[in-house]
């Protein structure tokens, strides 16, 4: 067992404190069920013996009938129960740890390096998390049965019959140690194949993004050809696996089987006295009783080898969840919604000896640069594309680490409580997020509980109220995921209202109108523009006729920022 | 059922490997009944043979011994069979999808979460894949091993053979009927939740940062707890219908064990039959409630196996929004391309109405306008993305609906304004408008689109690895990398809307007129909102009112 195993396997049972009484009824009520077979494997072979051997009377039997429905009825319903009680456990702990692992997801910094792939985060905490279903509602009651039912079996019997007592009690523990030793192999592979099937549904995520674009370069069928070449490698990975886990289930059916046909011929032979091992003869009730336990002795282990892949698909899916969002978390991060402050008028913004890197630190996008925001200024950020300015703004709402210091009214960035930094800086992202949710919705994300009235307001400013009334559900519109159908500046236009039903003092806008005619970006700009008065203002555009609105404008040219004198206003300028 | 009746081809592809691992689930079913009656039988038989050296034993014994083998092997051998037939029918069923898939691109459907449509691609193949493993296959074992055993309980002890196969076939027919039949409506709503959990996992990683910006994490994360809340909800409906379900068979096997008891008692009593024989035969009545084990389970798998059908076909098996012609015309040498009065909408009032417009072979225009005035709309219709309501478009002088579309895509290359880079090198993601394509190509439509300088500078040069989405590159960067791939494809007309979004205006100016040089024999139509630098392009269209201008 290597540490990582060892690792994953407390993991593993470190949840099952979140099961509750659900677990231990999960577990309970199988050992019940177990005791009852006893009782009822014994009437039904004093029934049989009494009938079959002294001819009893059959109304002299006819209680034990009764008492042996009753009691096949009463382990079934302990069955249904404990298996329901399992689902339970298994479910409450799967939620927990989805709450946990989404919130400590959101927890972290947006532009950290070590953020997951989307496509790789929703498999694991949808698919991985429940890849542990089975060993919480199945495995572990199992487990619980194989240890204590064999024992408990043998050590009844063996008083009755030493032989069949000792038989029971040293093959069903050794069972254990073949299946063991078969499953080994089965782990690793195992392992292996989590990390193949999570590749692939990355895969399956990140070109069904793009199978438009797929479709219109004419890759169909080379992209069909290579999810089945996939699929198929999927495919030989997981026989390989099932060659070996299947072996330690075939070692189970040995010994089961091996155990059914030697009570048999013990018992037949000591019958026809051809073995006298006993010192008291043997009737024939307790012969079959024997007989009627056997398989019985071995059931819990088979029913353990049946759920035995889901702990190692839980223990892999744990390794898998670690992989991809790391170490799992005890209790889901305290998350919660920062309230708008009123306003408390314009901030001013100050760096100095600033640097910036890109995520993967392999490239330098400020070095030592220096900036000087006045409170209420309203400040065009220029430069080429991909010289930084995205990086800049991002850094300034303090979602990208930096060096040097960035300032926020003469405050350093890192002494600003979250709540009041969120509260007070506002940004527009170059890619804003289009939620699933009507159009409505997407804008009171700004303000959660914002009025009809309120988002009615923010609709009108960002210029989404005219193409919005035109559609049939007006602002109730459904949007896809991504915000599929929609344009990219009618996206941009949504995201931009949020803006309006914040009370930032400062503004951070990165590329607002890319995708709107002159026309329109000056109509966005005039609405903008008058909302922003007496706040602070910084737009990251390449846009001259945006720059030429504001009242300054700086550069990013040469990992320097430098101010730079504002272009003349007239309309959509050349440079 | 019926929709996964409509996967019965794919089935069928793996017949050979299903029938053997059907049959060998038998061999195990029906030497693990035998084992049992056989010891039954036999230790009974000893128990009451007087003569004790004079029994025969060999034959007994050694049927103990041959049942256990083959049951071991058996099992072996069925459970490898079945696994391997059903992973060959796994990749089978991928591929079918994504065939089915393309055609029907853009799906008409806008509720089409993206997350939802990896659930279906992931988990409802998965579901459907597995159903004949863990649900056809037992349930078909069940009925064979019940129907054997009534049989030889009608020839054996005929009074018991209609109570036990009356209570085996309520076990293995109508008590899984009925769970199908109730829990359809929660296995339709465990899917539907998980896709909800996962578009909300997607939601939350993807929009991140407005998340963190606006403070609404705390929603984010209560919407989520809620989501998975429900997925736990709905999870524990099925499974409470299942536990009923199980109890059900559970208390039919009792009451065929218990009145066979009965029953075989009275008949021995009256002398109808043996003793032994009627140890065998109720310890193999005992025995073959085995089979009906795992039944219930597997119900619960087919009703999730069937919602998963249902959905895959209704994405899979929906009309193609365009067909391609049963015989298409030729593709023309001649790029010519025309449009005739076309009008079209969606649904609404119309986005282009009656539009006329004709670009000559390597012609360059521009097309601006106000934003949704329909420019887009017009370039998907040049690449048959969809149809005018009224209207003819020509290529060449053969109209669009003529060709076949793989024709017409191979002659006009789109640059849209979700154009997606692919988590994979840059060398990669460029190949993909054209797979041939050696380096010195990829070389120059880098640099044709102005990155060739960036790639060149990056460590791993072309086997830089993007990321997803293009994340570890800036927007800008990312946008120049979906040009340079299409300037690379060989079409012969280019599309390209908004290809300077993320430009700074000096970029801008040395994009149009590195357009102007680069593609000088190809067709270009761009969508802008740049002012157009002079002499880089033939003409400047204005589409305003669904009607074109210069």
């Amino acid at each position: 067992m290597t540490d990582t195993d060892r690792h994953n396997a407390k993991t593993l049972s470190s949840l099952r404190q979140h099961g509750g009484p659900w677990l231990w009824l999960s577990i309970l009520a199988p050992l019940t069920a177990g005791a009852l077979l006893v009782w009822q494997a014994w009437t039904l072979a004093a029934v049989l013996g009494s009938a079959i051997e002294t001819g009893a009377a059959l109304d002299t039997l006819t209680p034990g009938i009764a008492l042996i429905l009753a009691l096949l009825l009463a382990r079934a319903a302990l069955a249904a129960i404990g298996d329901r009680a399992g689902t339970a456990a298994a479910e409450a702990i799967k939620a927990q740890l989805r709450a946990t692992l989404f919130s400590h997801l959101l927890a972290r910094s947006p532009r950290a390096a070590e953020q997951p792939q989307s496509g790789a985060a929703s498999a694991a905490i949808v698919d991985q998390v429940e890849a542990l279903d089975g060993f919480f509602a199945h495995y572990l009651p199992a487990m619980i049965q194989a240890a204590v039912l064999p024992i408990a079996f043998g050590a009844i019997i063996l008083p009755l019959d030493w032989l069949a007592g000792l038989l029971f009690l040293v093959t069903a523990p050794l069972i254990p140690v073949f299946m063991a030793l078969a499953g080994w192999g089965a782990q690793i592979a195992t392992d292996r194949q989590a990390r193949a099937l999570s590749l692939l549904t990355g895969r399956f995520a990140d070109r069904l993004r793009g199978l438009v674009t797929l479709k219109l370069f004419g890759r169909a069928e080379a992209e069909t050809a290579g999810i089945v070449a996939a699929s198929d490698e999927l495919r030989r990975r997981t026989l390989r696996v099932l060659r070996i886990a299947f072996l330690s289930s075939a070692v189970l059916e040995f010994f089961a089987a091996l155990g059914v046909a030697g009570i048999a011929l013990y018992v037949g032979l000591t019958f026809i006295d051809y073995l006298h091992l006993r010192a008291s003869p043997l009737t024939l009730e307790l012969g079959l009783f024997l007989l009627l336990m056997a398989p019985e002795v071995y059931n819990p282990l088979r029913l353990l080898a049946a759920h035995y892949h889901d702990r190692a698909a839980a223990k892999s899916a744990i390794g898998e969840i670690e992989a991809q969002l790391g170490k799992l978390p005890e209790a889901p991060a305290p998350l919660a919604d920062i309230k708008p402050m009123p306003g408390t008028g314009p901030i001013g913004l100050t760096a100095t000896g600033l640097t910036l890197r890109t995520p993967d630190a392999a490239r330098v996008i400020l070095a030592n640069a220096d900036l000087t925001i006045a409170p209420g200024d309203h400040v065009a950020l220029l430069g080429p594309s991909g010289i930084g300015k995205s990086t800049l703004l991002e850094a300034v709402a303090r979602l990208r680490i930096h060096e040097g210091e960035i300032a926020l009214d003469r405050r350093p960035l890192a002494d600003w409580p979250e709540a009041e930094l969120r509260a007070r800086v506002t940004m527009l992202g170059q890619k804003p997020r289009i939620f699933a949710g009507s159009i409505a919705h997407n804008i009171a994300l700004a303000r959660p509980g914002a009025s009809t009235s309120d988002i009615r307001h923010a609709a009108e400013r960002a210029h989404v109220a005219p193409f919005a009334d035109a559609l049939p559900d007006g602002l109730d519109t459904i949007l896809g995921e991504g915000g599929l159908g929609l344009s990219g500046g009618q996206a941009q236009r949504i995201a931009l209202a949020r803006i309006y039903l914040r009370d930032a003092g400062l503004i951070l806008l990165d590329e607002p109108t890319a995708h709107l005619d002159a026309e329109l970006e000056q109509a966005v700009l005039d609405d903008l523009k008058s909302y922003a008065r007496g706040r602070t203002l910084v737009i990251a555009t390449h846009s001259l006729a945006v720059a030429a609105r504001m009242g300054r404008a700086w550069r990013i040219a040469g990992e320097a920022l430098l101010p730079t004198p504002l272009p003349a206003r007239k309309g959509k300028g050349v440079a | 059922m019926k929709a996964l009746l409509a996967f019965r081809s794919l089935f069928l592809s793996q017949v050979r490997g299903f029938t053997l691992a059907l049959i060998l689930s038998l061999v195990t079913l029906a030497a693990g009944i035998a084992l049992l009656g056989t010891s039954g039988w036999f230790i009974t038989a000893a128990a009451l043979t007087t003569a004790g050296l004079a029994f025969n034993l060999f034959v007994p014994s050694s049927l103990v011994r041959g049942f256990s083998f083959i049951r071991i092997l058996a099992r072996y051998g069925e459970r490898l069979s079945g696994h391997d037939a059903t992973l060959r029918l796994l990749s089978g069923l991928r591929g079918w999808l994504f065939a089915r898939l393309f055609p029907r691109l853009p799906l008409a459907d806008r509720s089409l979460r993206h997350g939802d449509l990896v659930s279906r691609l992931t988990s409802d193949v998965d579901a459907l894949d597995t159903a004949f493993l863990v649900a056809i296959g037992p349930i078909a074992a069940a009925l064979v091993i019940g129907a054997a055993l009534t049989a030889l309980l009608a020839w054996l002890l005929p009074g018991a053979a209609w109570l036990y196969g009356f209570c085996y076939g309520v076990a293995v027919l109508v008590v899984p009927t009925g769970l199908v039949l109730t829990s359809r409506a929660a296995g339709n709503a465990v899917v539907q939740r998980a896709a909800d959990a996962r578009a909300a996992v997607l939601d939350g990683i993807e929009g991140h940062a407005d998340l963190t910006v606006f403070g609404v994490l705390g929603t984010a994360q209560s919407g989520f707890a809620a989501t998975s809340r429900h997925l736990a909800a709905v999870r524990g409906r099925l499974s409470t219908l299942t536990a009923i379900a199980g109890f059900a068979v559970q208390a039919l096997a009792a009451l065929a064990l218990a009145g066979s008891l009965w029953l075989g008692l009275s008949a021995f009593a009256a002398g109808a039959i043996d003793g032994p024989v009627l140890a065998g035969l109720l310890l193999a009545i005992a025995g073959s409630f085995e089979a009906t084990s795992t039944i219930v389970r597997s119900v619960g798998k087919l009703t999730t196996a069937m919602a998963a059908a249902e959905r895959l076909t209704a994405i899979a098996e929906a009309p193609p929004a365009i067909v391609d012609p049963a015989t298409p015309a030729a593709l023309p040498a001649d790029t010519t391309l025309a449009l005739t009065g076309v009008t079209f909408g969606y649904g609404g009032p119309p986005v282009l109405d009656n539009l006329d417009l004709a670009v000559a072979i390597g012609e360059h225009i521009a097309i601006t306008g106000p934003s949704g005035s329909g420019k887009s709309s017009l370039l998907a219709l040049l690449l048959r993305l969809a149809d005018p309501q009224s209207g003819r478009i020509t290529l060449g002088g053969t109209a669009l609906p003529t060709l076949r579309q793989a024709d017409i895509h191979a002659s006009v290359a789109l640059l849209s304004q979700h154009s997606p880079l692919f988590n994979d090198t840059i060398r990669a993601n460029l190949r993909i408008a054209r797979p041939d394509a050696d380096d010195d190509a990829l070389w120059a439509a880098l640099a044709a689109a102005g990155i060739g300088d960036f790639v060149r500078a990056l460590p791993a040069g072309l086997d830089t690895m993007v990321g997803e989405g293009g994340r570890t590159v800036s927007v800008g960067q990312a946008r120049r990398l979906c040009l340079a791939r299409v300037l690379l494809s060989p079409a012969k007309i280019l599309l390209l809307d908004e290809p300077t979004a993320a430009l700074d205006r000096p970029a801008e100016v040395a994009f149009f007129e590195t357009l102007h040089q680069a593609a000088q024999d190809r067709t270009v139509i761009v969508v802008t909102h740049a002012a157009i630098p002079d002499g880089t392009m033939d003409r400047v269209l204005t589409l305003r009112n669904g009607a074109l201008t210069s």
